[in-house]
């Protein structure tokens, strides 16, 4: 059997030359390393240098003691390492993940073998993205950064099902086990269909990370999620209605649910458009700084006829006849 | 039906010159589950065009699910084919389908149709005053998308890939037709489709992944509006001694845009202690406008003042929209422990438009007004972040992170103003923000993260927009036992805009409790639920339009949100041991729109064979709101599902 060069299971190298240290200067200004950590590093360094010992043994020999996790291995679709086109790990797919197992294999001792899933995140994620490199926008998204690692929501050993979840009933109780406050929203009585399982929440957020604030995910070139369902609302508009554009959906409406009819942020429509649209900026000598500064609109808004602005606003997210957004 | 024939002579055309796979051992199986069911229902009380608007179910023979794979290993064309499907039957159904050929294809299309129907008749209802019952805003429609997607070669170093995806809606609703001093609702036909083609490869070596992508859209509306009938409309009041109706009314919008859009992105790894990536994000989109509008009765334009009995307007008009956005972040570890995240975006919009009005008002076949109002719009957005992040593992259980980011913007949007019908206003953003946060977690037990987001505010867009803002969260879960898990969430957003005229202030507090408690591997029961507390206020200034006085709008939300299920396993009877469970959700606010939504649920599961499951559940809706006594509904519905396993 041709083993892998053992460096490739050393997740983290500790960095070393004097590129490494220029290009940090040059881009952080960060030359100051506490003498703590160095010792530390000094430790970890000699473990590594243990791990190095250890040389790889297939994962047949992982299949001995190891024949249920070996068996839905058989499902997973991993088990292309196993068999795949990359030539590097055939035959030692279990070893791809866990480094090298002889030392494992004779003492058989739980510490003697690497389990991504007892790792700090950082380092668990490594072993993930040494192959899934494909999620760029991983790096800074907000589960990365609270040690949520790719192990917290896939589980590797499993079926298919169990490793990437599609089924919206699925993902959507995944994400509600830490988003509690979020999935309660959904119980509220206007709200997208999540409950009713039409759809989940990986239709609006990509977990790995997005160009968007909030993981939200992007549609077509960089737009939001919203308008791969709501098409309507895409534009462009002859005339923009600029908040649509600035602040998105959520300058209005409650995305996961609302108290309010149509998930709107406030009960009455004609408070949420005042609250922008406050007739202020041509009222007072200084103009405000804030977009929105209409001119009055002389609505007697006791009359319910005017309580509603949408009522003649009718195209209220952008028209392409009417600048005041009436048709 | 091309595209569909040249996808599947490629898939097969793939799967005959597929490498040969050392032999594997036939495992051939079809898994899965199918649920069939019959939904009744007691009979809606109070309002039901507002149950139709929130829960929307019908009664009615079901497939409430469809879940099956079947797994062929050595198969020459697939080795695993997926189906999953959802409420059909309901208004809201789904399906999905998936076939693999490993290291050859990967085929997935995903359907989904959900119906819109939004009736309330506490909104947008003029004529509440006068007893008349009637949502200006609602409708009955249907959006159903469809998304297919083929990639070549998946786990390949090169991966083409193609997709499709159309979503479309038609349906009917009410609208209004607005003419000065009146507006008449009037029944409308919308009518839209949007068809995105793409298509890219990725290249995926060791340290360095790229993703190209090229794509077009096609976008049409076809909404129509049509009413032949007499309409006095919402002004009760005459004009002048004139009472203004409508007698006939043709609206038809004919919108075509198209656009293309390329991405590209890239993440590299050209060290062990550097990890780069970018984005880069352009489409160029263009839409044509042509609109007909032809309507009869009596009307009256205020400026210039005249009564006419006929209007005939012809609008053609152009949008052309560029739009590209770019990052670039940086992961560096310069020690083991430490992690520098450094990212910026910018995001460029830039929407220029012109238009056509051409409109002949007619009081008498002689006497006839022509106007031409010729109109061009322009909105520009221009907006970018820069962030720094440092994350420093404390131990191996904690680790700390602090930063800062900086926003900056600009943007401008034509907003006539008195006596300047063509003016413009800018505005900008700058905003500078403070990040902290902290993650610990001891093996699998303890789990705990939060994080700290603080500006002091400066510019920014709007009067409610993100301002002088503290955003807090923590989440924490802690396996007490191995059959009790507990969990919390905690968030908290304060908003403030000071200044003189606006004294806008926001409090957004959610605070939730979760268990999960399975004593025993749950062999006798186990017990889930959560519960939110969600508080909102909301204050800001505004000038009463009639007035122009200056008052307060505020809006106050406070919210309790639970949700629950115990099950129990009941003693058996023969080989068969049913199981009940009994819990549901409820949703109580009070503040502005006091509101409470109860959904109590027992279900009785009885196993009646090794592959075959019989449920009975029962549910209950009740919806009320005390302000708007006319939207409250209750419902009770009982549901049979048989299950068939495999």
């Amino acid at each position: 059997m041709t083993w892998p060069p053992p460096s490739r299971c050393a997740v983290f190298t500790p960095p070393g030359g004097r590129a490494m240290w220029l290009a940090a200067a040059l881009f952080f200004g960060l030359l100051r390393v506490p003498a703590a950590t160095q010792a530390q590093e000094k430790t970890e360094a000699k473990a590594e240098a243990k791990t190095e010992a250890k040389t790889y043994v297939g994962s047949e020999v992982c299949q001995a003691c190891h024949e249920e996790v070996f068996k839905n291995f058989q499902k997973n679709p991993h088990r292309s390492v196993e068999t795949g086109s990359r030539a590097e790990w055939k035959g030692n797919a279990c070893e791809s993940c866990h480094g090298p197992g002889s030392k494992h294999a004779e003492a058989a001792e739980a510490a003697e073998i690497r389990n991504p899933a007892k790792l700090p995140a950082a380092q668990s994620e490594a072993v993930c993205l040494a192959c899934h490199s494909n999620k760029p926008p991983r790096v800074q998204s907000s589960h990365a950064k609270n040690e949520v690692a790719c192990v917290t929501c896939h589980t590797m050993h499993k079926s298919q099902e169990e490793l990437v979840r599609r089924a919206p009933a699925a993902v959507n109780q995944q994400c509600a086990g830490c988003h509690t406050s979020v999935s309660a929203q959904f119980r509220k009585p206007y709200h997208h269909r999540l409950a009713e399982n039409a759809m989940s929440c990986v239709d609006c957020h990509n977990p790995h990370g997005s160009f968007l604030a909030a993981s939200q995910r992007t549609v077509f070139a960089s737009e939001p999620a919203c308008v791969q369902c709501h098409a309507d609302k895409r534009g462009p508009f002859v005339f923009e209605h600029a908040p649509v554009r600035l602040e998105g959906c959520a300058g209005c409406h409650q995305p996961h649910g609302s108290s309010n009819p149509r998930m709107l942020a406030r009960p009455q429509v004609r408070t949420l458009c005042l609250e922008c649209h406050a007739n202020i900026g041509v009222t007072t000598a200084q103009p405000t700084t804030t977009l929105g500064g209409i001119p009055p609109a002389f609505h007697d808004l006791r009359s319910p006829r005017y309580q509603n602005c949408t009522i003649c606003h009718v195209k209220i997210h952008g028209s392409n006849v009417s600048r005041a957004l009436l048709r | 039906m091309r595209l569909a024939a040249l996808l599947f002579i490629s898939i097969a055309m793939l799967a005959q010159t597929a490498p040969e796979e050392k032999p594997v051992p036939a495992e051939r199986s079809l898994t899965g589950s199918v649920d069939l069911g019959y939904r009744w229902i007691s009979g809606v009380g109070g309002s039901f065009d507002t149950y139709r608007s929130i829960v929307d179910l019908g009664e009615g023979p079901k497939l409430f699910g469809v879940d099956l794979t079947l797994a062929q290993p050595g198969n020459k064309f697939f080795d695993r084919a997926e189906i999953h499907g959802n409420n059909w039957g309901d208004p809201y159904n789904t399906a999905r389908a998936r076939i693999v050929k490993t290291g050859i294809y990967d085929f997935s299309a995903d359907y989904r149709n959900i119906a819109y129907f939004n009736f309330l008749p506490s909104f947008a209802n003029p004529l509440i005053d006068r007893g008349v019952i009637l949502n200006e805003r609602s409708f009955d429609i249907h959006r159903r998308m469809a998304n297919f997607n083929l990639e070549l070669r998946p786990g390949a170093r090169i991966v083409p890939y193609v997709s499709y995806t159309r979503d479309s809606g038609h349906g009917r609703g009410i609208t209004s037709f607005v003419s000065d001093a009146n507006e008449y609702p009037v029944a409308t036909h919308p009518r839209d489709k949007n068809d995105d083609f793409r298509g890219g490869v990725r290249l995926v070596h060791k340290r360095l992944h790229v993703t190209i992508e090229e794509g077009g859209t096609r976008f049409k509306d076809d909404q129509n509006v049509f009413t032949s009938d007499h309409n006095s409309g919402n002004r009760s009041t005459p004009v002048l001694g004139q009472q203004l109706f409508l007698d006939r009314l043709v609206q038809a919008y004919g919108i075509r845009t198209s656009g293309s859009y390329t991405r590209a992105l890239l993440t590299a790894n050209p060290f062990e202690w550097l990890e780069l990536s970018g984005q880069f994000r352009y489409s160029q989109l263009h839409g044509d406008v042509s609109y007909n509008q032809d309507n009869s009765g009596q009307f009256v334009q205020l400026q210039p003042f005249l009564f006419f009995t006929r209007e005939v307007t012809l609008l053609s008009g152009q949008a052309s929209q560029p739009h590209i956005a770019g990052s670039f972040g940086a992961a560096l570890r310069p020690l083991r422990r430490l992690r520098i995240l450094e990212n910026w975006t910018t995001d460029r919009l830039h929407t220029a438009s012109s238009a056509l009005l051409d409109s002949q008002l007619f009081n008498t076949p002689a006497d006839t007004v022509t106007l031409s109002t010729p109109s061009a719009d322009r909105l520009v957005w221009n907006y970018s972040t820069q962030q720094i992040e440092v994350l420093f593992d404390v131990t191996s259980h904690l680790m700390i992170r602090a930063g800062h980011r900086y926003v900056w913007g600009n943007a401008s949007n034509r907003a006539p103003q008195l006596g300047d019908p063509s003016g413009i206003e800018t505005g900008e953003i700058r905003r500078q923000a403070g990040l902290a946060g902290i993650a610990f977690r001891t093996g699998q037990k303890l789990r705990l993260n939060a994080d700290f987001e603080g500006s002091p505010g400066d510019r920014t867009w709007f009067r409610t927009s993100l301002n002088e803002y503290r955003k807090f969260r923590a989440r924490a879960s802690y396996q007490l036992f191995n059959s009790l898990l507990l969990a919390a969430d905690f968030s908290l957003l304060n908003n403030n805009n000071p200044a003189p005229d606006i004294q806008y202030s926001l409090r957004n507090r959610n605070t939730s409790l979760a268990l999960e408690w399975a004593p025993a591997g749950a062999k006798r029961f186990s017990l889930s639920g959560e519960y939110t507390r969600s508080t909102l206020s909301s204050d800001a200034l505004f000038r009463i339009p009639q007035t122009l006085e200056q008052d307060r709008s505020f809006y106050r939300d406070r919210a309790h949100i639970a949700s629950g299920f115990l099950d129990l396993h009941l003693p058996a009877s023969g080989r068969v041991t049913p199981r009940l469970s009994f819990g549901g959700s409820f949703f109580k606010a009070s503040g502005t729109r006091p509101t409470s939504y109860y959904q109590p649920a027992i279900n009785l599961f009885i196993p009646i064979g090794p592959h075959v499951e019989w449920t009975t559940q029962w549910r209950w809706y009740g919806f009320r709101e005390p302000l708007y006594g006319y939207e409250d509904f209750r419902s009770n519905q009982l549901m049979v599902v048989l299950r068939l396993t495999r």
